[in-house]
């Protein structure tokens, strides 16, 4: 099976010679065809840094990402603009859904973007809105909504045009536990359904749990990783062994390694 | 270092914000020429003759000026405050790094003392150049010898135009640096959420839109019909009408704006998302659009009036005679004139010199009625109703004692005016009827009948009304202003008259004069030196005179104010939208994402930008063509107002020359957006 996402000796440095920071390090992984990839570290570990560069926000200083056999370095104009809205999906941890469009046209704006006719999505919005319990709050705006029903907007929105890859910073980080849950819950469900393959950046082990594997990056680069052993491990016996990883690699949520 | 600091803080801020900038050179520009009118060669010479109504003007200017003082603070408090927003994230750094509010706020009033100090160093030159350029046009346009123009700086123009801009502009500052700099450390370093809209029941949006249509359509109505002009109370209700109308129907464009949306089958390009902003902004501010709107529209029928008023004064008469003599108390006949003119070397100064002789009926012992008009009046009923009809029926009601005219010295007249003589069988008189009295339609009922030959009886002798209707006046001026006249042959004339009639000696100045030095200048010297004479008379000099002021009055001050308007609307809708831009930045941040690219935004964008300036420009343009119709109504006499099709046809084309100014605005707010947008592609994330 071919990987999804190929990143080889990824390198991001920041500032001059003397005071420069590697946010990454050489950092190599794959991700597979219906994988739920989570990534953890702490502060400044260079997680958000490898999400924005997979998203092409942040061009990095050296290595190579492959979407899909495709090097995404050399992507330009609408080749990069069709990359951002229809291969990758992105959650955000603030949702970033425009407040001034209702549910619904906050869902189909990928579609207004890419010049896709609404009526070939419109079976797809059915079917997200069902799954994701919003189809009651499509009609209102964001600031109508709680902040699970903005969450699962926000899926919807970066689920939409089926992307290759859907990349989540911190989606629960803005939710409380039970909208964590729910949310969590359904992310989990789309990658067992619909095989969607998902990589989320995380700082909540609770959260982490839902992943099939798990990598630990320090300093830019891959310090641990950890694999659910599926189908016989369960989900509480995964979270403690996260939990067992992160108390053997310097414990408590000040220091998540 | 401190000095350095504000001097470049100042410098980026007029770099940052152009339009703004460019807004207040005009303002200045504008200032100044409105100030120094009193010292243009136009105005000077009017001084001269017509001093009250000179003085009138003048005395009006610092009316206008107060206005638009009032006016430009509220543009100056909009883009100071947009200016002082983005800067926010700044002032709340520099207050946590340790400078004191106090500080921070000289800071402030030391960068906005130089940047309008700057203005003024560029916009005052400006305005003395273009002024006295405008100057010298103008006197060369009416023929006023530019020979002895001088330079002439208007102290006074200077110093009001500084006071009042420096005024205004520390008024703004201080209410908004105050504000600012009250404020917490973290209120400034974190981004202000404009607030949670609220969201009326639509069905009140579109009542709101339906009043104000109505309120509207009542206000142009009555405008239009004349009734707004009959009184102060009826003008102040439809103002108060069509300002609410215009407020109503802002408020209630959500409404249409939603079914828009609701209309949108296949969102493309983002259409959705700017139907939303427009809508948003329409919610947040449409009193804002509603104001800028009525500004907008307040100069476009500024414009148009005072390009039409300049029209019907400047072609209102036909100019024949320089001069006219009166002696109606035969006082001196013709020939003594003529000597007196030549004892002065004046006769070579005259091309022409000729007798009007104007006279009463005097065989008619003390007969009240010696015309019978029961012809004429009754030709006029047979005629389908008008209005011109009823006023002809009304003033000819009165024409029973007319005035009788020489055929031999109106001959002369029509002579020296290139038109063809009139020749009359005996019995037969031709009607006259002074140019103020009459209009093209008018004209036209009077020659219908004239072209029949009513017969009618003059002192009871039988007589023929001939055509067509005389209307070229008599005399240069206003001495002899005949509402009905007959013009008779010089037999009938004699015995009407009995020998006992008045005459005006016309004059018409030497052509090599007028071309070398100008009409008014050929005028003004001979007057000078015809006072010496003792002889009263007129010259085509208060006539043309009394036409100027009207026009230069008519148009440098709806063009001052017209430009005011334009400046202010167009500066705060302008800068309005990059307001808003910048605070939906998140949402553009957003949309590249999710895979938006540069061109996509810009055209989103710059569809925005057409929807913010196109809906109060639309709503002002529709409203021009009715407000402009309405001004004439109001202002102009029934005289000037012949040639209304044609004066809307000018004012149209003045409002469609507006739009262009509409659109170079729009080029460059364009152009601030593009430049915003490029800034937002470049990550934005840099750890």
């Amino acid at each position: 099976m071919k990987p999804v996402l190929k990143i080889e000796s990824l390198k991001k440095y920041y500032g001059k010679s003397k005071t420069r920071t590697r946010a990454l390090n050489g950092m190599t992984f794959q991700v597979m065809p219906g994988e739920f990839l989570g990534i953890m570290g702490s502060s400044g570990s260079g997680k958000s840094t490898l999400l924005n560069c997979i998203a092409t926000v942040t061009r990095p200083d050296g290595g190579t990402i492959t979407m899909n056999d495709r090097p995404i370095h050399t992507l330009k104009g609408k080749a990069l603009s069709d990359y951002r809205g229809k291969e990758i999906g992105y959650l955000f941890q603030n949702f970033e859904l425009l407040d001034h469009l209702t549910g619904r046209e906050n869902i189909l704006l990928p579609l207004s973007l890419h010049g896709v006719p609404e009526k070939e999505s419109r079976e797809r919005l059915e079917e997200l809105s069902s799954y994701l319990e919003v189809k009651d709050v499509l009609h209102k705006f964001p600031s109508q909504m709680s902040g699970g029903q903005k969450q699962r907007i926000a899926a919807a929105r970066a689920l939409i045009l089926k992307p290759g890859l859907i990349l989540a910073d911190e989606p629960t980080g803005a939710l409380d536990s039970k909208n964590a849950k729910t949310l969590m819950e359904k992310l989990s469900g789309l990658n067992q359904k619909e095989h969607a393959t998902i990589l989320m950046v995380t700082h909540d082990s609770n959260a982490a749990s839902y992943c099939k594997r798990i990598l630990f990056i320090q300093d830019g680069v891959i310090f641990h990783e950890l694999r659910r052993d599926l189908p016989t491990e369960t989900w509480q016996e995964f979270y403690t062994r996260i939990l067992k990883v992160m108390a053997q690699l310097g414990g408590g949520s000040a220091n998540v390694l | 270092m401190f000095s350095k600091l504000i001097l470049n803080n100042s410098r980026q801020s007029r770099r940052e914000n152009g339009l703004f900038f460019s807004s207040m050179l005009a303002s200045v520009i504008a200032f100044y020429m409105i100030l120094s009118l009193s010292r243009q060669d136009v105005m000077i010479f009017l001084t001269q003759m017509e001093s009250d109504a000179v003085e009138k003007l003048l005395s009006m200017i610092p009316v206008f000026y107060s206005m638009t003082l009032f006016l430009l603070f509220f543009l100056i408090f909009y883009a100071s405050k947009y200016q002082l927003e983005r800067r926010r994230h700044e002032f709340g750094v520099c207050l946590i790094l340790g400078m004191s509010r106090i500080r921070l706020f000289s800071m402030l009033l030391a960068e906005d003392l130089s940047s309008s100090i700057f203005s003024l160093s560029i916009g005052l030159p400006a305005g003395l150049l273009l002024s006295e350029l405008v100057s010298l046009v103008t006197a060369r346009l009416v023929g006023i010898g530019i020979v002895g123009h001088q330079f002439s700086l208007s102290w006074q123009a200077v110093l009001w135009t500084a006071a009042g801009f420096l005024l205004t502009k520390s008024m703004a500052f201080l209410i908004l640096s105050g504000r600012i700099s009250r404020q917490e450390i973290d209120a400034l370093l974190s981004d202000t959420p404009e607030g949670a809209k609220k969201q009326m029941p639509s069905f009140l949006y579109g009542v709101s839109l339906l009043t104000g249509i109505l309120c509207l359509t009542s206000a142009y109505g009555t405008a239009i019909c004349g009734t707004a002009w009959t009184g102060l109370h009826s003008m102040g209700r439809t103002l108060l009408l069509g300002t609410l109308g215009t407020f109503l129907l802002f408020y209630g464009l959500r409404f249409p704006l939603g079914f828009l949306i609701k209309a949108v089958k296949n969102d493309r390009q983002l259409h959705i998302f700017n139907i939303r902003q427009i809508q948003e902004a329409v919610i947040r501010r449409s009193g804002t659009l509603a104001l800028c709107s009525l500004l907008i529209l307040a100069a476009l029928c500024c414009f148009g009036a005072g390009v039409g008023i300049f029209r019907s004064y400047e072609e209102s008469e036909l100019h024949v005679l320089d001069y006219t003599f009166p002696n109606s108390e035969n006082e001196k006949d013709a020939e003594t004139i003529r000597q007196i003119l030549t004892a002065h070397e004046l006769d070579t100064r005259f091309s022409d010199l000729f007798e009007i002789e104007v006279g009463h009926i005097r065989t008619a012992g003390h007969a009240e009625h010696p015309f019978e008009t029961e012809p004429i009046l009754a030709a006029l009923g047979d005629l389908p109703p008008s209005n011109a009809r009823d006023i002809l029926l009304n003033n000819l009601g009165y024409a029973d004692y007319p005035y009788l005219i020489s055929l031999d010295s109106y001959n002369r007249l029509l002579d020296a005016a290139g038109l063809p003589e009139l020749t009359a069988d005996t019995g037969e008189a031709f009607v006259y009827m002074d140019r103020e009295f009459v209009d093209s339609e008018r004209t036209e009922l009077m020659n219908q009948i004239l072209e029949t030959f009513p017969e009618t009886r003059l002192d009871d002798t039988s007589i023929r009304l001939a055509g067509p209707l005389q209307t070229t006046d008599l005399v240069t001026d206003r001495s002899l202003t005949l509402s009905f006249a007959l013009i008779l042959p010089e037999e009938a004339f004699s015995h009407y008259t009995q020998g006992n009639y008045e005459v005006y000696v016309n004059g018409i100045l030497e052509k090599d004069l007028v071309e070398d030095a100008g009409l008014m200048s050929a005028i003004s010297d001979t007057n000078q030196i015809l006072a010496d004479t003792g002889l009263s008379f007129e010259s085509y000099l208060q006539n043309m005179g009394r036409q100027l002021f009207y026009m230069v009055a008519a148009s440098y001050l709806t063009v001052y104010l017209a430009i005011i308007f334009l400046i202010i609307a167009n500066t705060v809708i302008g800068v309005q939208f990059l307001m808003s831009q910048q605070k939906a930045a998140r949402r553009y941040r957003t949309l590249i994402r999710l895979g938006a690219s540069c061109p996509v935004l810009c055209r989103s964008a710059r569809k925005q930008i057409n929807w913010y300036f196109g809906l109060p420009l639309a709503v002002a343009a529709c409203g021009s063509l009715f407000g402009v119709r309405a001004l004439f109504t109001g202002l102009l006499s029934s005289g000037a107002r012949n040639g209304m099709s044609e004066m809307i046809i000018v004012s149209t084309s003045m409002i469609l020359a507006l739009c262009v100014v509409e659109y170079m605005y729009i080029a460059a707010v364009r152009r601030s957006s593009d430049r915003y947008l490029l800034g937002l592609m470049v990550p934005e994330r840099e750890e």
